[in-house]
């Protein structure tokens, strides 16, 4: 085990071998380093925007269209190009073999592809940014604004086209590779959590990104062909795009918040050093019952479209009963908590701070899918809280926690150390003191995506306590980034199970794992799970 | 096809009610779906705050008494017998049901509220615009702002000229898109005299944070005054 | 007075090219005709207006009614007159053709039909003749009625509140005034204005499918899944086919076709190789 270590180690760097890397642990890193440019890029953009409300009028855009452009990005970099590939490129392609002991993916040289696909549109994205008209469609781009607009929608749908089809790429892959490369003897309930909720990500992306990539493609027929699909005055429906759309963003949300859920799995069974609670419960009926509703509850984004009635009844009630599969995995998050044996480290913490995200995050959806409450809550920043809290927070603390916690396993080196600790405490104290100011003022009446509130001046005060949040979650995330950067190079050496997890993928393999991932081939005993500590 | 059959009976329960709502309600009993809003508000956040504390708590207690007191302990929950796993499934799954079944029982009540049109109505038709709104009275007259007489109920009859705005009230605790090609409704009732005013909530581009104007609920008879002197 | 009717007929079809995208017919209507919006509805305008439920009506037997009793379920009011024996029966006649092509709804149990005359000079003895002359309406089931105005002093602010102009012509002998049917919401909200001579029974089935507003019992899941294939095109003034919501159907089943193909394929090869392994 440590010569392998070694030899790898002392590899010379070789870009050539990165960039044609067929290894999915090399694309696994890719992945991380390409969606931390978004973040990085789309986090800027976030900082701008509070900096621009945090005062009543311009600050120092020229138009409001500075500030929708800016909008624009951070949705559509921070879901599509950071959250996605962040959650399901990196993390899935990185432990997902490792952890169902499998030398790499089933078809490594089209997943190789899928990076690439992913760095285009990255670039693409990026070079959105520098053009004269910058998409300002928000990532949602609904019409007919994105098709009478002066802004480059094409640069989304194009966007969306490269990153989907990634996705879907991605996702056969992944599926063929649970199924068919398990090591001989792990059965179905043997599998990790984060197996089970990335299985259950891909799957809705396969299903539903089609539709959404229909969608897009029609609103580009739409502004540069001169079509109608979307057009009212002949003969379009301006509310068949949001029915699309939505058909898979909402799916969508399953597919970051599913594999999120996983890695918090992980590491509190690994940490707490226990059993996962009632884990045929959490996996069929948590897992998958939020990939059986998740299709049918859509029309919550449509409450105040004027959709039928009914419709809007029918969907509160499924909206809803999200919270019995939901209730299912809080379940068994909290029940792997009972006589544990916890210890405390940085991925720990994340965990801990993701425990509460997921509580109020939940919880305040209730009152959102309440069809009658959201007539007024509907594009308040109680509803922009609500889903940073949820979707967007919860899932990067996500991806943040499982770095720290596979640090020695990617690298070789510790990361966790007391500048780990000062950063995760800037943010997460700063992400409440952002998003609390803004779940208080949404009920009354502070709408979402505003960069002048002056008609509502008794707001100022939150909105500069946000933007003092805001600062205080980046000056973390910098901190962080800087970390990880000088641990990976000079970290001091990770002994080879620094967290004596029995999951496979830090039992059998090195640290880093070479190509091929394990020296000896595995196989599992009949009665072995990743989370037997207590025998 | 169990789901089905529960959705088809949901729906039939659903139609019977919105046929059974009484058509006709008297001017005197007009809801106050601001009031009613407010309730059910408040009524959630009691909610969600038990529940949220319940587990919050829950969650500290743990992660206290039971930190590792030594690197090698190991946690000692057992393996759940299957009466006890699906006992642990069920019974949850029951508990959130019936605070999800009781939740949506309260929430359609307010719905209906919220969605049937009081008889007596003053109709006021509503356009947007990029960036701006336009009232249009029944007897022809265009405005800027909307001016509404107390103790009548208004309905609100609304498109859009170009792109989907969308019209929020949050005095009346209301919003609803406007789209070009679709007519929306949405009512509220001024029960006082205040001076408030409407926001666009949808995306609608360069303006949409300035689209705002002031809706005032006034005595009938300056209403009347203020109308004639528009025309 | 087939010279007349061909007149107005001609009229009619003119009217539904002023709409159309078929301009070029317009030429071919003389100067001295009158301005072919008159014969349109400002949908714009009009759109989701309420008409006013106590009218009182008087019916072809006499009975005075008002107008909301005819409410409570989709209302197609039809607005024409009684002596006019060119295109009011042309329209009312069509509607006829037209509705007995609507297989799916049943008149008198999920609509009902309303003709209402505008002429001040229309009678019960008037309207007898022309609904005898318009033949068999009872033969697509009850719920045809024919009307007139109780007190004339409203027809003309009725009309104008639905945005319906018409007017009298001393030199022809006749009223201008568009071809319009009106689809009227249980409520007796205005929700969509077809024209004659330009729509089909589909058209009919899917404006009456509008003006239910979205409530459809259970039964009639067909009937709402049907109106969400289509969707109302202002410029053509007819239905046209909802494309992106077939382009959406095809590509989810495109989605779940790859998801099933794949789990199926390797499922077989996996047993392939499991029966390799055993020989």
């Amino acid at each position: 085990m440590s010569t392998a270590t070694t030899t790898h180690d002392q590899e010379a760097f070789n870009l050539k071998e990165w960039i044609f890397t067929t290894d999915h642990k090399r694309i696994g890193v890719m992945y991380l380093i390409g969606s931390m440019a978004a973040f990085a890029v789309a986090g800027m953009m976030a900082l701008m925007m509070r900096l621009e409300q945090a005062n009543i009028g311009a600050q120092f855009i020229e138009t409001g269209t500075d500030y929708n452009e800016w909008l624009y990005f951070h949705g559509a970099a921070m879901i599509l190009a950071f959250l996605i590939p962040g959650l399901t490129g990196f993390a899935a392609n990185y432990f997902l073999p490792l952890m169902i002991g499998a030398a790499d993916v089933a078809f490594p040289r089209i997943n190789a592809f899928s990076i690439w696909l992913f760095y285009f549109a990255i670039v693409l994205a990026l070079l959105s940014v520098v053009v004269p008209d910058t998409p300002d469609i928000m990532w949602t781009g609904y019409p007919p604004y994105a098709v009478t607009t002066e802004g480059n929608t094409s640069f989304y749908v194009f966007t969306v086209h490269l990153l989907g089809f990634s996705s879907i790429l991605g996702a056969v892959n992944f599926l063929v590779t649970v199924i068919y490369m398990r090591a001989p003897g792990m059965g179905w309930n043997q599998l990790n959590i984060f197996v089970w909720t990335t299985l259950a990500a891909f799957v809705l992306q396969l299903v539903f990104i089609p539709v959404l990539a229909a969608a897009v493609t029609l609103l580009l027929f739409d502004k540069y062909l001169g079509t109608h699909f979307f057009d009212p005055a002949a003969g379009g429906d301006v509310l068949l795009y949001q029915n699309l759309f939505w058909f898979y963003s909402h799916p969508a949300v399953y597919v970051i918040f599913l594999p999120a859920v996983g890695i918090l799995f992980e590491i509190i069974a690994t940490m707490a050093k226990n059993q996962i609670f009632n884990y045929k419960v959490c996996v069929y009926g948590g897992i998958g019952g939020v990939v059986a509703i998740g299709g049918e509850v859509w029309i919550h984004h449509l409450y105040v479209t004027g959709m039928p009635d009914w419709l809007r009844i029918g969907m509160m009630i499924s909206t809803l009963l999200i919270s019995v599969p939901v209730g299912l995995i809080v379940m068994s998050l909290w029940g792997t908590l009972w006589r544990a044996a916890i210890s405390y480290n940085v991925a720990m913490m994340y965990s801990v701070a993701m425990l509460y995200l997921i509580m109020v995050g939940g919880l305040t959806g209730i009152p959102l899918a309440m069809t009658s409450l959201t007539v007024h809550l509907s594009e308040t920043s109680f509803i922009h809280a609500h889903f940073h809290f949820i979707m967007g927070l919860f899932s990067t603390y996500a991806v943040f926690a499982a770095v720290y916690y596979w640090f020695p396993k990617m690298t070789g080196r510790m990361a966790d150390n007391g500048w780990a600790r000062i950063s995760f405490w800037l943010n997460f104290i700063g992400i409440n003191v952002t998003f609390w100011p803004l779940f208080i003022i949404g009920p009354q009446g502070m709408p979402r995506r505003y960069w002048n509130y002056e008609m509502f001046p008794q707001f100022e005060a939150y909105h500069e306590v946000a933007t003092v949040g805001a600062f205080l979650t980046a000056a973390g995330v910098a901190i962080m980034i800087i970390n990880w950067i000088t641990s990976a190079i000079s970290g001091p050496k990770a002994p080879a199970n620094p967290w004596n997890s029995r999951s496979l993928e830090w039992t059998h393999a090195p640290n880093p794992p070479g190509p091929g991932n394990f020296p000896e081939a595995v196989t599992v005993a009949d009665d072995w799970t990743p989370y037997d500590y207590n025998k | 096809m169990k789901l089905k059959r529960f959705f088809s009976v949901l729906n039939g329960a659903a139609m019977a009610l919105l046929f059974a709502t009484p058509a006709f309600a008297a001017a005197g009993d007009t809801p106050d779906t601001r009031a009613d809003w407010d309730e059910l508000w408040h009524e959630v956040l009691v909610d969600i705050t038990v529940i949220g504390v319940i587990f919050i708590v829950a969650a500290i207690y743990m992660l206290i008494r039971f930190k590792a007191t030594n690197p090698e302990q190991v946690g000692t929950a057992t393996r759940l017998t299957t009466a006890n796993a699906i006992g642990w499934a069920l019974i949850p799954a029951a508990i959130f049901m019936a605070d999800d079944f009781y939740l949506a029982a309260k929430g359609w009540t307010v719905w209906d509220h919220q969605r049937t049109v009081p008889e007596n109505a003053m109709e006021v038709k509503v356009t947007g615009y990029q960036w701006y709104w336009e009232f249009e009275y029944e007897d022809g007259t265009t405005t800027d702002e909307l001016k509404v007489p107390v103790g009548t109920p208004v309905v609100l009859r609304m498109t859009s000229d170009d792109v989907i705005h969308s019209f929020g009230l949050p005095y009346y605790r209301l919003t609803e898109d406007v789209m070009p090609g679709r007519i929306t409704y949405i009512w509220f009732n001024p029960i006082e005299e205040v001076e408030t005013l409407v926001t666009c909530r949808e995306f609608c581009g360069n303006s949409h944070s300035e689209m705002f104007t002031a809706v005032e609920a006034i005595a009938p008879a300056e209403f009347e005054k203020w109308l004639a002197e528009q025309g | 007075m087939l010279k007349v009717r061909t007149l107005i007929t001609g009229m009619l079809l003119c009217s539904t090219f002023a709409i159309s995208t078929a301009r070029a017919q317009y030429n071919r209507v003389p100067e001295s005709y009158i301005d072919p919006s008159t014969f349109q509805i400002d949908e714009q305008k009009v759109l989701g207006v309420k008409v006013d439920k106590n009218l009182a009506l008087i019916d072809e037997s006499g009975q005075p009614f008002t107008l909301g009793e005819k409410l409570g379920k989709p209302l197609i009011l039809v607005l024409s007159y009684y002596t006019c024996d060119g295109s009011c029966s042309v329209i009312n006649a069509d509607l006829r053709d037209r509705l007995e092509g609507v297989t799916d709804l049943k008149m008198g149990k999920d609509f009902e039909v309303l003709t209402i005359s505008f002429d001040k000079q229309d009678n019960l003895e008037k309207l007898g003749v022309f609904k005898k002359h318009l033949e068999d309406t009872e033969k697509l089931g009850k719920g045809w009625s024919f009307a007139t105005f109780k007190d004339s002093e409203q027809i003309k602010p009725f009309a104008d509140r639905l945005g319906f102009n018409y007017f009298w012509s001393p030199t022809d002998r006749t009223f201008f005034h568009p071809g319009a049917f009106l689809f009227l919401s249980a409520e007796g909200r205005l929700i969509r204005v077809l024209y004659s001579q330009t729509v089909e029974s589909k058209d009919v089935e899917l404006a009456v499918f509008d003006a239910k507003q979205g409530k459809f019992r259970p039964n009639e899941i067909i009937n709402f899944a049907t109106s969400l294939c289509y969707s109302y095109n202002y410029k053509e003034g007819r239905y046209t086919y909802n494309i992106p919501l077939f382009v959406a159907v095809g590509s989810l089943t495109f989605g779940v076709t790859a998801f099933s193909g794949s789990v199926f394929v390797f499922r077989r090869r996996r047993k392939e190789r499991e029966k390799k392994l055993e020989t």
